[in-house]
């Protein structure tokens, strides 16, 4: 499932105290109060060995010799030992500065350090995290900044002994379900055998910028909507992280890598009369603040942003509508990450609950044979932009590669953890997880390339010619999407849902475009695939986060525009409160919509 | 009805010879011009304007009430491990949060539900910003208030017994200045200071003794400015600090039992807290009763008589028992009740022994040199506090009220408090437990023991500390010669209102401070109590597996 980055805002209250809350009753307005944090006087770049690194190898190396072979233990309560251990940590410095309504809401920074602890029991063929196990397989715990080594150690010794006794109690109850189950479909091993790796280099250096110089920037992109009055609200956030991740495991990995990111979200919000919520976002990424665009460009953008939903609140709701559909490059990279992306993922092909549509299909065509699909996390930018989804390594230590998914319409391979399937035993650098989930194969930067390119200008032509083909009024120009989901459980259809921002209807009788809202994008994956047409020559960039069961982590999609020759669209679920009852302060009185609203 | 108004609390007052002071702050009368040199109270003061006099759904009725309250909450926590650091976060953000009510006193929207909206405000003093949050949640708010009014309406034609009393009461507008205090914290000194004392086990030979799990501590320190308006023409600036600092510690015993400890020193400003010194003493005292506590006998099966209470948990005990039980809640709708909880019908009758008295007083600021988290001069209702006598001579006189009255209590008392964002409801501020001839600890532990030989036991009980409601973590065993033994895995039965009302049968002359750090935060003053039938039974919880490895040297 693809989030943009700002539908996600930490919504954690600070200081609930240990008394009870009083119940409050209904006071749904906005997520506030993010806890956050200031930093500590960091730790700069580290020179090698890194105290963290050799605290964690050490310690690493004595729960993996010491846990199952304690002596003086009798038969019957020897523990099984554990087969591998793997500790995790990222460390983090990070700086939010937050303005809504023209004026700073939030701005602070932070450091903080988190250890991901996995105890695997039994063997690579059959372990504890088997089948709904999965999930259990980690224990998280923040960590001590600093290099302190006792309280680092005793910090992952507390973390182990936790995480292996859930390990022993999930492996027992394995063995059990093994004995009366029927025949699994996979009898893929639960581990798959890699090569160790060992890649160490120099720590991220703490975030520094400049904090005033940068509250003042983000506050002036929020003041922008004041020309905008009936955007009732908005948000402009940046983000810098620093952040270094360290993972050791029991079979001789020892990985340092670095990651640094800068992100400026712009969320506005509107409401129809209808009660139709609108919303549109903008983000700029970069890997550090330097890279970030000029203040014009910014605030150029912010601009296109409230114009467009002074518009969007005023379109027709459209009606549902099945014929021919142009998908701009950014919306079909949004596609793509939904429709195909996901069911791409190693771990769908396996298991009694998944649907398992592509799972037969390798060597088979699922795309028509001028599309190609590959992931390639260690790609940083498409052009000039840069890529949400790169890392060096996994998160469970692997090497990223980049993988031809689909070759000419071709399938060739899935988004690989660890985890094997019955087609393919090994990871190919794809195994990733927010801090305190296990990972599992997921998308970095899925690009999406065409041999069958034309102009967009051809491509709207062809559009119009499609639906005089087949008799209907318009076709549908998708210019914007925010998000979607992908439902890929065997209990549910196989379907879809993409929610489109900004759609067009195109009308074959030469009339102007008329910009519409109200429909989500519908349908079923072999379908909707097969009905691409032709693509554009130039290629969008979508960054944003995706969440899936092993956590919420940063991708990127890219792709061409694409026509298709149908697509299904229904009607999107909608709020039903009005638009505010008095206009927004500061506005003139008679521009904004809301007094209407009121009479 | 009026006349009625503060009659059980003159009456308690008569009883007891106390006054029924006025609230503690002396100032010129300030005005609602001083007020809006304020950035903030002016934005909420044009905005409050402009929404009583615009806002309105056509062929719906306008608010009769709003009121804004925005706080600027300023915190600080640094927690440590093992002797590190964590980290240091350092937060300030401003949150709004607004009431509307719609209707009249007698019959508004509350009670249905959804009666105020919260949102993020600006940091920054201007004034466009503030509007635009405030403007954003009013719109919602009366809009939720709208439809909880035809909700209300409806369910009143569901019922065949009318609502008890009003459901807002009518208080004189106040306004009232403070210079809020603001926190000053040397960041850098206490992040190392809850490393060095979550290390202290480094340093203790005791420790290896106590097979120590972990060390955590935490230091927090947070400054909250309120504003308030309502269209009743209160204003209100006012502030409160509030610091603490904790040590927890816990190991296994060999059967695998959990041994937890922990010290928290909590106050209004950084004075109120232990001096390292005092504070280091207090985390090696928690480490050797670990060692203690691993080495104690089991409890014995179940025991009935008498036990102890050290003031120190007879606070625990009475915040407990009696903070829920003194407020005035709205009983449901169609009942004849007066209020909730389980001194709900006890009104004039005896709750507890005739020689105890029970006042909560919020403008107690101190006690024993010590600060008190839990004073306060004026609610979140913008009502002045009040002493309120609760019981007197054992007799429940009294209930802490806000704004929504019951049966017999129209007017608010001054406790419509709230924690950040939250609805105002009624909570205790300081609440005070005295008795009257009450005993030194000493004739307390010979009274136990005088006790229990009546009883015919061998052997009574004595609590240190509780962990929780009855779960004590220091506990001993008596014996007659007056000798004490610690023992571990207990629970504590029946001290309940029953026992509140029958089973005290003395008290202690020095009060404990309880400052209890949170959301609101509150004090209990509470003095030893001797309780003459209580059950001691084991606990009975599951023991974990010990480590399954020892721990890095």
């Amino acid at each position: 499932m693809l989030i943009p980055d700002s539908a996600n805002p930490v919504t954690r209250e600070i200081f609930r105290g240990q008394k009870r809350i009083p119940a409050g009753k209904c006071l749904p307005v906005l997520a506030i109060l993010p806890v956050l944090l200031l930093c500590l006087p960091a730790a700069g770049a580290q020179s090698a060995p890194s105290p963290l690194l050799e605290a964690m190898t050490s310690e690493l190396h004595r729960a993996f010799t010491s846990l199952g072979k304690q002596p003086g233990q009798t038969d019957a309560d020897k523990q099984t030992p554990p087969y591998f251990i793997s500790y995790s940590v990222s460390d983090s410095s990070f700086a939010v500065i937050r303005a809504e309504f023209g004026a700073l809401a939030n701005s602070v920074s932070s450091r903080m350090r988190f250890a991901d602890v996995q105890v695997r029991v039994g063997s690579p063929k059959l372990d504890n995290t088997h089948g709904n196990h999965r999930a259990s397989a980690v224990q998280a715990v923040q960590l001590p900044l600093g290099d302190d080594r006792e309280a680092l150690t005793r910090s992952l010794w507390l973390a182990t002994n936790a995480e292996y006794g859930k390990a022993l109690d999930n492996y027992l109850r394995v063995e059990t379900e093994e004995q009366v189950r029927a025949k699994e479909e996979d009898t893929s091993p639960d581990f798959s055998k890699e090569p160790s790796q060992v890649h160490i280099e120099s720590a991220a250096p703490p975030v520094e910028i400049d904090r005033t110089a940068w509250e003042q920037r983000v506050r002036a992109l929020s003041k922008i909507f004041r020309e905008y009055p009936d955007v009732y609200q908005n948000i402009v956030m940046l983000t810098v992280q620093n952040q270094t991740d360290y993972f050791v495991s029991s079979e001789g990995s020892q990985v340092v890598t670095p990651h640094l990111s800068a992100r400026v979200v712009v969320l506005a919000v509107t409401r129809a009369d209808d009660g139709m919520d609108l919303f549109r976002e903008q983000t700029f990424e970069a890997e550090d603040v330097a890279g970030l665009p000029s203040q014009a460009t910014m605030e150029a953008a912010v601009r296109e942003l409230g114009k467009s939903l002074e518009k969007l609140r005023k379109a027709p709701v459209t009606q549902p509508f099945d014929g021919p559909a142009l998908l701009s490059g950014r919306a079909a990279a949004v596609f793509f990450h939904e429709v195909l992306g996901h069911r791409l993922e190693g771990q769908r092909q396996r298991g009694d609950q998944e649907g398992q549509t592509f799972t037969k299909d390798v060597g088979k065509e699922v795309l028509p044979s001028f599309l190609s699909v590959e992931d390639d996390p260690t790609r940083t930018r498409f052009d000039k932009t840069w890529l949400s989804g790169s890392y060096q390594y996994d998160d469970e230590g692997q090497k990223a590669q980049r993988v031809d998914l689909v070759s000419n319409g071709v399938l060739k391979t899935f988004l690989m953890s660890r985890l094997p399937i019955a087609s393919f035993s090994d990871s190919n650098g794809h195994g990733r997880a927010e801090t305190g989930h296990v990972p599992t194969g997921r998308q970095g930067n899925l690009i999406v390339t065409s041999t069958k390119t034309e102009p967009e200008s051809d491509l709207r032509k062809e559009l119009i010619a499609e639906a005089k083909q087949e008799g209907k009024p318009y076709g549908l120009y998708f210019e914007d999407i925010s998000s979607g989901f992908a439902v890929t459980t065997r209990s549910s259809p196989q379907a879809f849902q993409v929610i489109p921002l900004v759609v067009w209807r195109v009308y074959v009788d030469g009339r102007p475009d008329e910009l519409v809202r109200g429909v989500s994008i519908v349908g079923t994956p072999l379908a909707a695939l097969k009905k691409i047409v032709a693509t554009g020559d130039k290629s969008e960039v979508f960054n944003g986060e995706c969440g899936a069961e092993s956590g919420t982590i940063p991708v990127s999609a890219v792709a061409p525009a694409m026509l298709l020759s149908e697509l299904e669209t229904q009607r999107q679920a909608q709020g039903t409160a009005r638009p505010p009852i008095l206009t927004i302060p500061g506005a003139p009185a008679a521009t904004a919509s809301g007094k209407e609203a009121a009479q | 009805m009026s006349r009625m108004r503060n009659l059980p609390t003159l009456v308690g007052a008569v009883l007891l010879g106390l006054c029924v002071c006025a609230p503690c702050f002396v100032a010129a009368q300030q005005t609602r011009a001083d007020a809006e040199k304020d950035p903030v109270l002016n934005a909420m003061l044009q905005e409050l304007d402009r929404s009583m006099s615009q806002l309105q759904l056509k062929g719906f009725a306008k608010p009769f009430f709003i009121q804004y309250r925005i706080e600027d909450v300023e915190g600080y926590q640094t927690k440590a491990e093992f002797g590190a650091s964590e980290g240091l976060v350092h937060n300030r953000e401003r949150v709004a949060r607004v009431t509307v009510r719609v209707g009249d006193y007698k019959i508004d929207n509350t009670g249905a539900g959804g009666d105020g909206a919260v949102a993020l405000e600006s940091l920054d003093d201007d004034p466009i910003a503030l509007r635009s949050a405030l403007w954003m949640a009013t719109d919602q708010a009366y809009k939720n208030a709208l439809a909880a009014y035809a909700q209300k309406q409806a369910a009143l034609k569901q019922v065949q017994t009318p609502p008890q009393a009003d459901d807002f009461s009518h208080e004189k507008p106040v306004v009232m200045l403070e210079t809020p205090p603001k926190l000053s914290i040397d960041a850098a000194d206490w992040v190392s200071r809850m490393a060095a004392i979550s290390g202290a086990y480094r340093k203790d030979s005791a420790a290896k003794d106590a097979a120590l799990q972990y060390s955590r501590s935490e230091f927090d320190a947070r400054a909250i400015t309120e504003w308030l308006a309502t269209s009743e023409g209160t204003i209100v600036r006012k502030g409160a600090a509030e610091y603490r600092e904790l040590i927890a510690v816990g190991t296994q015993a060999p059967d695998g039992m959990s041994l937890d400890r922990s010290y928290t020193s909590t106050g209004t400003s950084l004075k109120d807290l232990d001096a390292p010194d005092a504070f280091n003493k207090h985390a090696q005292n928690l480490i050797a009763s670990l060692v203690d506590l691993r080495k104690a006998p089991l409890v014995e099966d179940e025991y009935h008589g008498p036990l102890l209470l050290s003031a120190d948990a007879d606070a625990d005990t009475m915040n407990a028992l009696l903070s829920d039980s003194v407020t005035a809640t709205r009983p449901a709708l169609g009942t004849q009740a007066r209020t909730n909880g389980a001194f709900a019908s006890s009104y004039q009758t005896r709750v507890m022994p005739d020689f105890v008295d029970v006042v909560d007083d919020p403008g107690l600021k101190d006690y024993g040199g010590k600060g008190l988290v839990g004073a306060f001069d004026i609610d979140e209702e913008g009502v002045p506090a009040q002493a309120v006598n609760l019981i007197s001579e054992g007799r429940l006189v009294n209930y802490l009220i806000g704004r929504q009255p019951v049966r017999d209590f129209p007017q608010s008392n001054g406790h419509g408090r709230a924690g950040l964002t939250g609805e105002p409801h009624p909570e205790i501020g300081v609440l005070k437990i005295t008795a009257r001839n009450g005993l030194s600890d000493t004739d307390l532990n010979a009274k136990l023991i005088a006790l229990a030989k009546d009883d015919g036991q061998k052997s009574a009980y004595y609590a240190e500390t509780l962990g929780g409601a009855n779960s004590p973590r220091l506990l001993y065993r008596v014996n007659a010669d007056g000798t004490r033994v610690l023992v571990r895995g207990a629970a504590l039965d029946d001290i309940d209102q029953r026992a509140l009302r029958s089973s005290i049968v003395a008290a202690g002359k020095d009060l404990f401070v309880a400052n209890y750090y949170g959301d609101v935060p509150t004090t209990v003053l509470a003095p030893a109590l001797l309780l003459d039938d209580v059950t001691v039974r084991r606990a009975n919880r599951k023991n974990q597996k010990l480590p399954f490895y020892p721990p890095p040297e």
